[in-house]
């Protein structure tokens, strides 16, 4: 046990390391910053001296080199425009980010697993099917626009909820439901089919046989059974909404991590960018070590593999 | 039993996540519903913004945003007319050139910072010093390093000497600098006071949330009188169709940038217009090989170009035509003569050129989203190209890509930009049409000489001349198709009395509730 996580530890290791390695180049690849920060009427030699202040006019792999020495003892340097600490200024931003990435994340399984299991239940019913197609639909719509549509329905017309920004649950509701929406299509089709898997094995039958009712046989049986899968599939989806909100909070000017990094690439602020994406990698690859080893944890069959 | 465990765990945990959030916006929320209500009684404001400032630093970023926000909090010494652009005195009660290298101050007295400490000409001095000093990184630096020194004459006078002819002075004044509070920022450091601002603007500062709001309140010992708006909020919501319905739902009173297109749906009796001193023009480069090095051919093309349709038809009308390298508002505009839209006129030049229009095939940089339409333009300007047989190749960039592009003379033939705000000619026609200055791609020996003597010029009389020639002479040697001044277009709240500003400027105290 010992060995696998280690072994798994050291894949986080590379995994933080590969996401900002790529991350550091392709933005580079963007252009120098400096012309977006200096009035559009400075002087050449004055841009050229920012560039040596800022250390922008080395060769690229001595930059590389000096932000990696820099990132592993947790220094990612200053923002370009504010000079503020670019990892304080991402780290402020977290706990807006990881609020609603829970409140999204507890809202889908309250809806998607009840949903999922019923329309196991009942497959092939009116009901399953009308289930299954509005979860695909769900899957497919672009959060941006459904995040558009909600704030016209519910902010612009009925005027019953806030547009935009945070502070209060009424503030929370449309992005929560927006950042939701995913997810809960994707629970949906997930736990009916991993209730589906469960619901065809001989001891559902023998259960069934042996007089269980409807209810103790699913909640009892099923469903503590097909969790564990359905487990695995939100730990993993935490990441992603905490990594994957960026469109979601632009829409509703949330204050998370995910505006931040909008707004500091256009800017190219590149040691917030960075910054971001570090915390990001480390939050999802931890995530999937944490799963990983619970799953060992839970078969050991996986260990030995 | 099993499943209402899970409910109970998840319900809590929501509740517990809800709790976590520090409700600060719920009151401006409601503030806003009722304004739209019951305007009369109204005595806050919710402005929306597309992006939040990046500092509450006065004199360090040289950004819109971060300058309209926070002019609120501190004061300029100089500042300008919101219609007529022309300069005003704000915490400087007069000035003088006293020679080609000293200017001189007198300040207003009896003036207080937000903190209580007196404003003097220690504040002014050390503004100025903390854009000169390196080590504070101001962007602004590079405008001012013609400056040598600040000298505190008395309380209430200083000097400024600089190392050599500099008179765009008072310009650079009234755009960059505001008053910071020195003993503040000596006490609390530049990090503190980056984030807590003391000015002695009229409004005082309460809560920043980053890339949410900044909560201000009104300053009761103002200099210029307490401010009747008693509360002022600035919303960051860098989504247009947000800020639309959160302005419908009277969410927030005001916003600027109005697409031309959205400007119905808000409706003509919520929307303020004013044109902006920024320009929009079509760089035509002879910096790069090619046929508009020749005169002729720049001739034709603003012949082929029919300006008025475009701002007829792309923009619907939201804007204002300008004929030569400046706009009305510029100190030293004279009327310049126009080309008119004429495609046989133009097809003509070309062939005198020695060129057929069918053989010309050039290419057209637009950034997308920076400027009004500014890529839907450039189509329509390729397609009118098109009609007398150019071929155009239009390249479309995101917004620092294309400023990039053009810094770096990396564009083709041409490209569409703004610039603004552009008050004086020394700085448009300097840093539009000098072999250094990227932002035409023209240039012409002769006249780059005649520009660097009218810059260097004191006297009134001789400068407007000088810069009325070079207006002249530019539309001569057509080193551009000057378009429009863009059209501020503002959502304002039916009950509130603002007056948008010709500097884009938002000072809530210039605001008031009916």
């Amino acid at each position: 046990m010992l060995d696998f996580i280690v072994k798994r530890l050291l894949q986080v290791i590379i995994v933080v390391f590969l996401a900002l390695t790529v991350v550091f180049f392709l933005i580079r690849l963007s252009g120098d910053p400096t012309t977006l920060f200096l009035p559009p009427d400075a002087p050449r030699e004055q841009i050229e001296e920012y560039r040596e202040q800022l250390g922008f006019n080395r060769p690229l792999y001595v930059q590389y080199g000096e932000f990696m020495i820099n990132a592993v003892q947790g220094d990612f340097g200053q923002s370009l425009r504010s000079g503020e600490d670019a990892l304080g200024l991402v780290m402020q931003r977290m706990p807006a980010t990881f609020q609603l990435a829970f409140a999204a994340l507890i809202v889908s399984m309250l809806i998607a697993i009840p949903l999922g299991v019923l329309s196991a239940y009942k497959r092939n019913t009116l009901f399953d099917r009308v289930g299954v197609g509005l979860s695909v639909v769900g899957q497919a719509i672009p959060n941006f626009w459904f995040g558009l549509i909600l704030i016209f329905i519910f902010a612009a017309q009925l005027q019953i909820l806030p547009s935009s920004g945070g502070g209060s649950i009424s503030h929370m509701i449309l992005p929560v439901i927006t950042l939701a929406l995913y997810s809960i299509s994707r629970f949906v089709r997930f736990t009916r089919s991993a209730m589906l898997d469960v619901l065809n094995q001989d001891y559902i039958r023998t259960s069934k046989a042996a007089g269980a009712t409807t209810s103790s046989l699913i909640m009892k049986y099923a469903l503590k059974n097909s969790l564990i899968p359905i487990i695995t599939l939100v730990a993993l989806d935490l990441g992603v909404l905490l990594g994957g909100a960026v469109v979601t909070e632009v829409v509703f000017s949330w204050p998370g991590v995910g505006r931040l990094l909008h707004q500091s690439l256009l800017n190219r602020d590149f040691p917030i960018v960075l910054a971001g994406v570090f915390i990001i990698a480390i939050i999802y690859a931890v995530i999937n070590f944490i799963a990983d080893v619970l799953y060992a944890y839970v078969n050991p069959q996986i260990r030995v593999k | 039993m099993f499943k209402k465990n899970i409910a109970a765990v998840f319900l809590l945990s929501f509740l517990f996540l809800a709790a976590c959030t520090d409700g600060t916006n719920v009151d401006s929320q409601d503030g806003g519903t009722e304004s739209s209500e019951n305007g009369g009684q109204q005595d806050s404001i919710v402005i929306g913004f597309e992006g939040d400032a990046a500092t509450m630093m006065a004199n360090h970023d040289v950004n819109y945003t971060t300058d309209t926000l926070i002019r609120n909090i501190y004061d300029p010494l100089i500042d300008r007319d919101g219609q007529t652009g022309e300069f005003r005195p704000v915490l400087a009660e007069e000035w003088e050139n006293i020679d080609e290298t000293t200017w001189y101050f007198k300040l207003k007295e009896g003036v207080e910072f937000h903190n209580g400490a007196e404003f003097n000409a220690e504040s002014v001095k050390y503004s100025i010093d903390y854009i000169l000093d390196e080590s504070n990184g101001s962007y602004y630096r590079s405008r001012w390093t013609d400056v040598e020194e600040v000298v505190v004459v008395s309380d209430y006078e200083v000097e400024i000497h600089t190392s050599r002819p500099f008179p765009s002075m008072i310009e650079r004044i009234t755009e960059d600098l505001l008053i910071m509070e020195p003993g503040y920022v000596e006490e609390v450091g530049v990090d503190q006071a980056s984030n807590e601002p003391v000015g002695t603007g009229a409004y005082k500062f309460v809560e920043w949330s980053r890339d949410n709001h900044l909560k201000l309140e009104a300053f009761d010992n103002y200099w210029r009188g307490e401010p009747s708006i008693k509360q002022a909020e600035f919303r960051i919501i860098p989504e247009f169709s947000a800020r639309m319905s959160a302005f419908m739902s009277g969410e927030i009173h005001l916003f600027k940038n109005i697409p031309v297109d959205s400007v119905e749906e808000i409706g003509t009796d919520q929307v303020g217009e004013v044109p902006s001193s920024r320009i929009n023009y079509l760089a035509l480069s002879n910096l790069v090989d090619g046929p508009l090095q020749d005169e002729k051919v720049r001739k034709a093309i603003n012949h082929a170009i029919d300006a008025d349709e475009l701002l007829e038809a792309v923009l619907n009308g939201y804007g204002t035509r300008i004929t030569g390298p400046l706009s009305q508002l510029n100190s030293n505009y004279v009327e310049t003569e126009d080309y008119p839209y004429d495609p046989d006129l133009a097809i003509e030049l070309i062939e005198e050129a020695g060129y057929s229009p069918e053989d010309l095939t050039l290419t057209l940089d637009t950034p997308s989203g920076r400027y009004p339409m500014d890529s839907h333009i450039a189509q329509a300007i390729a397609s009118q190209l098109q009609n007398i047989g150019i071929e155009v190749e239009v390249q479309v960039n995101e917004w620092g890509n294309h400023l990039e592009k053009v810094q770096n003379r990396e564009t083709g033939d041409m490209f569409i930009l703004g610039w603004g705000p552009a008050f004086e000619p020394q700085s448009t026609i300097e840093n539009l049409f000098t072999q250094e200055a990227p932002y035409s791609s023209f240039y012409d020996e002769e006249l780059e000489e005649k520009i660097f003597e009218t810059n260097a010029l004191f006297d009134e009389e001789a400068r407007f001349d000088g810069y009325a020639e070079l207006q002249h002479e530019l539309v001569e040697k057509a080193a551009w198709v000057p378009l429009w001044q863009q059209a501020d277009l503002y959502a304002i709240d039916e009950s509130l009395d603002f007056t948008p500003r010709v500097d884009e400027k938002i000072n809530v105290f210039e605001m008031t509730w009916e």
